[in-house]
């Protein structure tokens, strides 16, 4: 396509140069009846999975109906959202912290045209575009992240495993039968954007091999001391390497100390690491961010490999769904996975899971390395 | 890897037109970069920014950090965006021939 201008000129980049605007406020978006009864909410109560409805001092009731997105989409699928917003809503439409979709309507006769509506709605593959659920204590969507999509240091793909894995969990979308919610993330490498450090189930990728070395650029594209400091084990020195006839300064990794982050790589180009073989995903479990009942947990290491099975990764979809058949049949009520699994005790979850115990969950990072061990003679057999 | 021509010169830069090594920084690709980054003239405080950008990286190893930026010229980094619009990392940096800064930017 030929260039077409915005006006903006790249010979005075400065001139009419506008800046430090910062986003648009909120309350220019509210729905009138948000607006009118904002701070003076009553209660709320669920009509079904997916759809709920908030009561206001002035009487006024605020339907919700709440769907799942894909995260990533493109302006028609935006698009057709601002057109069912239109139809249904007046225009209104936001979406939620883990990036579903909500419609409100002001009165209850319009909430079956507008489900209706939304469940009609389906790809040519088939996929619903528009299901309604996320809400209680089902299963909501998965927060993820870049993957192969557009990042240069996943050890596995976002979107793909995302959608093998709400594919497998689709009933529990639509429902609430869990004992509590349960939040399932996704990183695809151990910088861990999103929330996978906090989740009940968590989806990261992992690598297993050391990083290659290219010493030819190594010195030209990387500050070195930032390539050292970013190693936790302190397994990057510097060194001078011979490349070519010529000594050209670089780094050497002990590789017994690699215990491969990649956060080398991060900080220097020349440090690649991922590898088709060597990575995969690991999956943990049990951590929250509510302080309801207990305080917020990490979630931690339950199966410490898994390898990239694209494009539907069946043994990672097929260990998540049993960790939720299990909880679900085993929790009590409000039990969220991590307090269910510390009430047991994490020798029964991996019993009950039928996960195996792998000496690489066992944790050897530093000192808070030793509180992690038991210290008690209370155990179960 | 691109290059670009200027001035009779010939330089090797990556996609983000960061040069690809420090020791063939010259005058000629200050110039190259003050056309791209649409700096209009260069003054003495471009120079110093430069030369502390340049002199830190041969002693340290590292691009100084922004405080320390700030504190060795002596400019805000008000003042340092003013001089380079694009910033200390994207602007400066790239006029003084150091590696692309790296991590999650």
């Amino acid at each position: 396509m030929a260039f077409v201008s915005s006006g903006y000129n790249p010979d005075k980049p400065m001139e009419n140069r506008i800046s430090d605007i910062g986003p648009k406020k909120y309350d220019e978006f509210y729905p009138p009846v948000i607006a009118k009864n904002k701070g003076t909410w009553l209660y709320h109560e669920y009509i079904q999975p997916g759809v709920y409805y908030h009561v206001a001092e002035s009487g006024d009731k605020v339907f919700t109906v709440r769907v799942g997105g894909a995260r990533l989409m493109s302006t028609t699928h935006i698009r057709e959202i601002c057109e069912i917003g239109e139809k249904h809503c007046d225009g209104y439409v936001r979406f939620t912290t883990r990036n579903n979709i909500e419609f409100m309507v002001d009165s209850e006769d319009k909430i079956r045209p507008l489900i209706e509506d939304l469940e009609s709605r389906k790809f040519a593959g088939g996929s619903f575009k528009f299901p309604v659920g996320g809400t209680g204590a089902g299963i909501t969507n998965i927060v993820h992240t870049q993957g192969w999509i557009h990042c240069h240091t996943p050890a596995t793909d976002a979107s793909g495993p995302v959608k093998a894995t709400m594919d497998v969990l689709f009933d529990d979308f639509k429902d609430h039968r869990l004992p509590a919610h349960l939040r399932v993330s996704l990183a695809c490498c151990l910088n861990m954007c999103g929330a996978v450090h906090c989740s009940d189930i968590a989806i990261l990728g992992y690598h297993r091999k050391p990083p290659l070395l290219d010493h030819e650029y190594l010195d030209k594209m990387c500050e070195i001391p930032l390539a050292i400091a970013a190693c936790p084990t302190a397994a990057i020195k510097p060194s001078k390497v011979e490349f070519d006839g010529q000594k050209v300064n670089s780094v050497a990794v002990k590789e017994s100390r690699c215990m491969f982050c990649g956060n080398c790589y991060t900080m220097c180009p020349s440090m690649p690491l991922a590898d088709t073989e060597g990575d995969g995903i690991v999956i943990m479990a049990g951590g929250k961010v509510s302080n309801r009942i207990s305080a917020p947990k990490f979630s931690k290491v339950v199966v410490a490999f898994i390898p990239n099975e694209a494009p539907r990764w069946p043994k990672t979809t097929e260990t998540i769904k049993k960790m939720v058949e299990v909880y679900a049949n085993d929790a009590n009520k409000y039990e969220r996975l991590g307090e269910w699994a510390e009430r047991i005790g994490w020798e029964r979850f991996f019993e009950k899971c039928e996960l195996p115990f792998t000496h690489h969950l066992i944790d050897d990072f530093r000192d808070p390395a030793y509180f992690t061990w038991r210290q008690t003679t209370q155990f179960k057999f | 890897m691109p290059s670009v021509e200027f001035m009779g010169k010939t330089f090797n830069v990556d996609e983000d037109g960061f040069i690809d090594s420090y020791d063939n920084w010259c005058q000629e690709w200050v110039q190259w970069v003050k056309k791209e980054e649409g700096i209009d003239e260069l003054n003495d405080e471009h120079q110093k920014v430069i030369d502390v950008l340049r002199d830190y990286y041969e002693k340290n190893g590292i691009a100084p950090m922004v405080r320390v930026l700030s504190k060795v010229t002596g400019f805000k980094l008000k003042h340092i965006y003013e001089l380079f619009p694009s910033g200390p990392g994207k602007g400066a940096c790239k006029m003084a021939g150091l590696p692309k800064p790296t991590g999650c930017v």
